[in-house]
């Protein structure tokens, strides 16, 4: 299980990343940017990624901080996961960014995990992009052309795919403030402590009058992306928030579902119970954080 | 072909110096490059946690890094927590024998490793928190309940 | 018992907790495990495997391969078919070279392989290589091997069962047909295997000039490994060295013996440099020795009205795999020791089908084969108690074989050494507090959860004998186990055997007798392993033997010392022989205790002064001793046979908790107790358990080699093979008693494989317990969330 051969590159400057991604991408070379390495590294070993160059992102300046924006937190690329986890500035701001930081794999794992490798990595059976979409994460991609803001809603692309041009770069996420009263969870099922997702559940809810107000409810490890359940969201809205409604809600949420994955340890319609089981407890737990 | 290198990592408070290919993983070239044996590879695909070393403090599978990642990083492996002087194991090594905390030991030096870094960040931790910290490492001799008690008592004989 | 054997007024290490000698090295780091040692020139070897289950192989073209800077050699199958010999098996006859040479018959069989100057390049040397393969329809499942008109993946032997025998001991039709209950359920066992933390890993190299080959590797019974290799190698068998180094772990499950050759006959193609190959982990999971138990059980347990058990019918359909080359076979003839369990069932019947398929050849793993076996028996069990309306503890004690019918011969023809099953159970079931445990559950059911019980108990057959796996074709009556006791001219004691290092702690059992015997400090006494060329007869660890083994041929060596030192004593004090005795490390006069010597003395003695000796006295401190265990037998036209020497038993009592909308089961209480007699070193012996514990609970929620309809692998990295974590093993609730066993020096009884005898038996029955209510059962192995949702699902939950 040795790498196939593949040249490297660990530019000091976000710039200089840029460029080499640019030439690469012109003379057609195949470069994959390395951040942490923790779902890459595996993937080389493997030889299903054959990159001819990666450029590493460990070396460049700059992309490591965790501070606040106003009510929003910025997050640098490149700042670890243990960081993430660590930082009070998150855990105070961000308890649902800050719960599903502490689902990711294991301590070694997080250490070296970058924020942002997650995210511009986007396995489907990651926490992240499902934080992403429920609290509409923006990202600050860097490329040859200047710099742009993507939207959760339209970062994520496919499977392990986004809307990042082979010579861009994400160099920062941005996450807004969960509104005053916000109650969230975060769920998940695998087989084992640590082990990827078979299938997982972010939600966020508000409370107007015992009625359930801007309902957000997103899935992951069931399809190629991360995927929002707006059926069992719509079913909430302005409803009560008690256990039959989120049943309802959970019901639907199992039911919309499109196609889900089918592995060894989860088919698609045990895919489907599991959704519907962790949106359920999802919703409950969400409750009692919710003003 | 690919261009070598050039490579300069600390380990266990000797720099380094090497010409590496960048596909070489950090644990092989502390392996292989280094003779530094002690660090031993399970998985290769970042699952077992056997290969775990410090990076610049933090635990990190070494089968998950290339050498070329950690240029300019001090790295410590197994063979860096014996006394240098004395040759006396560390009290976390120590623990180990005395609790029983191995059988085939090759998963040993792995386990050590996080526990270092366990222990310095949190002195006093209970059973779940070190069933947390140690969440990462596969034994497949033991059954785990030794090493636990392994750390306990290497805790509380750092804590003096 | 301990005290009756050595010469000391005071026991300090045997039977005591004391720390192992072989730790130091490995918290260190400093252990020198295969891929540790490297040899002046040495090369890399990567192998090409097949991506078909089932292929014929029309061209295999190495060329591009060998153009390649850094590589030194290529291996095909036109090299291996005029080199090497096919391999052995058991049954003999369906085994192939190491390389796959006219077909491939499972995805990861190896097809060529490269010697390289690194791992890097002989792995990018691989895609060099061109292979043509046909493709053949494949067989997937053991039900497919035996449809009419299957492919056969032997063709020579004209079907794929590799035997079919039906076992019958005693009147089990009449006790079928008189009996006034009959419980009867099929199971499924999926595979599981020992994927122990280090793969298989060698060194081979082949001396031109001498040819005779030397393999440095993790091999766990080194001498069988080199007679293996002489005969597919064509090497007189003296011209074969195997150096086993420290192992991390083999669990039965360390295979090698196509790499082996590999290696073997890369370094000769290249002119005799070393040759290092290290088995990475997804090779181990698709082709390595980490695949054992593909079941499909019949069974039925025939009971009287008031709940003694009368007759055990099982019927085994076992998917071998691909070959025989893995003794898989032997896995299938293992229960013969232990079939009917802790009870007294007075006729049985084992009807045995053994079939090739597509999948990975078997392999051996922890317990060897009685594991699904007692999953098998242990859930008739229960099912007889919940018809009987019986508690399932007291249905067991009911049908216990009684301490006092020790020695007890099985329908299957072993004999039981000792034990007191009554009291095993009894302290489970005090430790559990088995009635509070019952009203927990009902309190649970009550409130809708679905909680289960289970008491289980099984035999651990220990100490393994060749005879018990004669009738799948390994003849043999006997193993010897030998090491040889050497003092040195200062005194210094070094304890030399034939086996490495492989996690049980069998060096520091060699120690702990050694020094208790010569009063030694523990630290003193050296114990290393000598290569295949200079050990004394051995095999190595399996099938529960080595402890036994090990401390009763060191102290035999140890008495034959004693007895050369009490006579040079004799000779040199000029009093009788009788006169002298060895206490606390001094041969004293019996007489005069303070008048004697010390080991040192006489060894310095008799290296240094051959002219003060016993006339004809050889200057020789030193003795070996093979032992065999005693009193064993050829089997009989129905295998039955004294096979293995001991019979450990255990009891454990397990709760489950299963989450009723995801079918995920959650161990809330685990108690065991155990009685492998005479514990040696009680930590060691916990150790044991406890991780024998963890491999069953793996086995019987977690673990599965998984493949789809063609017979494609699925399962091939740590990510897919779950082994449990330290957040999926219980904490357990430990106690034993000691029976001793009559026929071991100490009185110690095999115990190395015990627990995984008994987990997953224990872990499924509580499952079904918790399931009883609904009205479903699982019958197939492992439990996992998805496959008990479905059941869930069938009883209108989920």
């Amino acid at each position: 299980m040795k790498p196939a051969p593949f040249d490297y590159h660990a530019p000091r400057t976000l710039e200089a990343a840029i460029a080499l991604l640019a030439r690469f991408e012109l003379e057609g070379v195949e470069a994959r940017v390395l951040a942490g390495g923790q779902s890459l590294m595996p993937m080389l070993a493997m030889r299903v990624a054959r990159p001819q160059v990666l450029v590493d992102l460990g070396k460049v300046e700059g992309l490591d901080y965790i501070r606040a924006d106003g009510d929003a937190l910025l997050i640098g690329a490149m700042t670890t996961k243990t960081a993430a986890a660590e930082s009070a500035l998150v855990a105070a701001q961000q308890p649902l960014f800050h719960a599903a930081t502490r689902l990711v794999g294991h301590r070694q794992i997080r250490n070296r995990g970058s924020v942002g490798g997650s995210f511009a990595h986007a396995d489907p059976a990651s926490e992240y992009p499902a934080v992403a979409l429920v609290q509409d994460l923006q990202f600050r991609a860097r490329g040859p052309s200047g710099e742009r803001w993507i939207p959760a809603a339209q970062f994520f692309v496919s499977y392990m795919t986004t809307r990042l041009d082979p010579a861009e770069i994400l160099a920062e996420v941005r996450l807004p403030p969960l509104p005053p009263g916000t109650g969230w969870a975060i769920q998940e099922f695998a087989r084992r402590s640590g082990d990827l997702a078979l299938a997982g559940i972010a939600a966020t809810l508000r409370r107007e009058r015992g009625q359930c107000t801007d309902v957000r409810i997103c899935a992951f490890g069931v399809n190629a992306t991360a995927v929002r359940l707006p059926a069992a969201e719509q079913a909430l809205l302005g409803r009560p928030a008690d256990g039959e409604h989120f049943s309802r809600a959970a019901a639907i949420a199992g039911e919309s579902l499109e196609e889900p994955m089918s592995c060894i340890h989860a088919s698609a319609d045990y895919r489907r119970q599991l959704v519907r089981v962790l949106t359920g407890r999802c919703l409950e737990e969400a409750a009692t954080r919710a003003a | 072909m690919t261009t070598r290198q050039r490579t300069t990592i600390t380990v266990n408070g000797t720099r380094y110096e090497r010409e590496v290919e960048p596909r070489l993983s950090l644990a092989d070239f502390l392996r292989h490059e280094l003779h530094l044996g002690g660090t031993h590879v399970g998985c290769e695909h970042g699952v077992c946690g056997v290969c775990t070393v410090l990076i610049d403090g933090c635990s990190a599978r070494s089968c998950l890094t290339l050498a070329v990642q950690a240029d300019g990083a001090e790295v410590t492996t197994v063979e860096g927590l014996r006394d240098r002087e004395s040759g006396r194991l560390h009290p976390i090594q120590q623990a180990f024998i005395d609790a029983h905390g191995l059988q085939c030991g090759f998963c040993t030096p792995g386990f050590l490793m996080t526990t270092l870094e366990l222990l310095r960040d949190n002195p006093e931790p209970s059973d779940d928190e070190i069933r947390e910290a140690l969440g990462g490492n596969l034994c497949r001799c033991t059954g785990y309940q030794s090493i636990v008690e392994s750390v306990r008592l290497a805790a509380s004989r750092l804590r003096g | 018992m301990i005290r009756d054997q050595l010469p000391t007024s005071q026991v300090r290490y045997v039977g005591r907790e004391v720390t192992r000698i072989e730790d130091p090295g490995l918290v260190a780091g400093s252990t020198q495990f295969i891929d540790n040692l490297a040899l002046p020139g040495m090369l890399h070897c990567a192998i090409l495997r097949s991506p078909h289950p089932h292929a014929r192989i029309i061209r295999v073209n190495a060329n591009p391969a060998l153009a390649l800077d850094g590589v030194v050699a290529v291996l095909t199958p036109e090299d291996v078919r005029r080199l090497a010999n096919p391999a052995l098996t058991a049954p003999a006859g369906w085994g192939t070279h190491c390389l796959a040479t006219d077909k491939v018959r499972f995805v990861g069989e190896p097809v060529a392989a490269v010697a390289a100057t690194s791992r890097h390049i002989a792995e990018d040397a691989l895609e060099l290589i061109e292979v043509e393969y046909e493709p053949l329809p494949p067989v997937a499942t053991a039900a497919e091997a035996l449809a009419d008109g299957a492919p056969l993946l032997f063709e020579q032997h004209g079907s794929n069962v590799i035997q079919a025998r039906v076992y019958d001991w005693g009147e089990v039709d009449r006790v079928f047909a008189e009996a006034d209950q009959v419980v009867r359920s099929s199971f499924r066992w999926n595979r599981v295997g020992a994927n122990p933390t280090e793969t298989f890993g060698c060194i081979c190299q082949w001396d031109l000039a001498d040819n005779s080959l030397s393999c440095y590797g993790s091999y766990q019974v080194p001498s069988f490994w080199g007679l293996a290799r002489s005969i597919s190698l064509n090497l007189p068998a003296n011209k074969v060295r195997v150096i086993s180094q420290p192992m991390g772990g083999a669990f039965g499950g360390k295979g090698g013996a196509r790499a082996t050759d590999i290696a073997a006959l890369l370094s000769r193609k290249a002119g005799g440099r070393p040759v290092k190959y290290i088995e990475d982990r997804m090779e181990y999971l698709l082709a390595g020795f980490g695949q054992s138990w593909d079941r499909h059980y019949e069974a039925a347990l025939a009971l009287t009205a008031d709940g003694t058990m009368t007759g055990l019918r099982v019927k085994l359909i076992d998917d071998q795999g691909a070959t025989a080359e893995g003794y898989g076979t032997i896995s299938v003839a293992k229960p013969l020791a232990a079939f009917t369990g802790n009870y007294r069932i007075e006729a049985a019947r084992y009807d045995t089908t053994l079939v090739v398929t597509n999948r990975a050849p078997t392999a051996p793993y922890r317990g060897y084969g009685p594991p699904p076996h007692f999953l098998v028996l242990e859930s008739l069990v229960d099912l007889a108690a919940r018809q009987l309306g019986v508690d399932p503890a007291e249905l067991r004690r009911r049908n216990y074989i009684g301490k006092e019918q020790f020695p007890y011969t099985i329908p299957s023809g072993n004999e039981y050494d000792s034990g007191d099953y009554a009291a095993v159970l009894d302290k489970a079931l005090a430790l559990a507090e088995y009635p509070a445990l019952r009203r927990r559950q009902a309190e649970a059911r009550t409130a809708g959860r679905l909680v289960g019980i289970s008491v289980v108990s099984t035999v651990e057959p220990g100490v393994f004998d060749w005879n018990a796996y004669a009738t799948v074709g390994v003849q043999g009556v006997g193993v010897p186990e030998g090491v040889r006791v050497v003092v040195d001219i200062l005194g210094n004691v070094t304890v030399v055997v034939g086996f490495n290092l492989q996690g049980q702690g069998q060096y520091t059992i060699a120690a702990q007798v050694v020094a208790d015997f010569f009063g030694l400090e523990l630290g003193a006494v050296r114990v290393t392993t000598a290569p295949t060329d200079l050990a004394p007869p051995h095999f190595g660890q399996g099938g529960s033997r080595l402890g036994v083994a090990v401390s009763s041929a060191v102290l035999g060596a140890c008495r034959k010392l004693e007895a050369d030192f009490r006579r040079v004593t004799a000779h040199l004090l000029g009093v009788p022989l009788d006169e002298i005795e060895l206490m606390d490390g001094r041969f004293r006069m019996k007489s005069r205790p303070d008048a004697g010597m010390s080991l040192a003395e006489v060894a310095g003695l008799m290296l240094g002064r051959s002219d003060l000796l016993p006339p004809g006295m050889e200057p020789n401190p030193q003795a070996s001793c093979v032992w065999t265990a005693p009193g064993r037998n050829a089997p009989d036209d129905q295998g039955r046979c004294r096979s293995y020497l001991t019979a450990a038993n255990a009891t454990h009592v397990v709760m489950v908790e299963i989450d009723r909308d995801t079918g995920h089961t959650e161990i809330l209480k685990y108690v065991v107790v155990d009685d492998c007699g005479t514990r040696l070193n009680p930590a060691m012996v916990d150790g044991q358990i406890q991780g024998a514990i963890a491999q069953g609970v793996g086995a019987a929620l977690y673990e599965e080699y998984v493949y789809d309809g063609q017979a494609n692998p699925l399962v091939t990295t740590f990510v897919d093979y779950l082994m449990p974590t330290i957040h999926e093993v219980p904490r357990t609730e430990r106690d034993f008693v000691v029976t001793p066993s009559p026929t071991t020096a100490f009185g110690a009884k095999g115990c190395g494989e015990g627990a995984l005898h008994t987990t997953p038996a224990a872990v499924i029955c509580a499952v079904n317990d918790a399931l009883a209510p609904l009205g479903v059962a699982l019958t197939e192995t492992p439990a996992s969330p998805q496959r008990v949702w479905r059941l869930l699902r069938q009883a209108g939950l989920g």
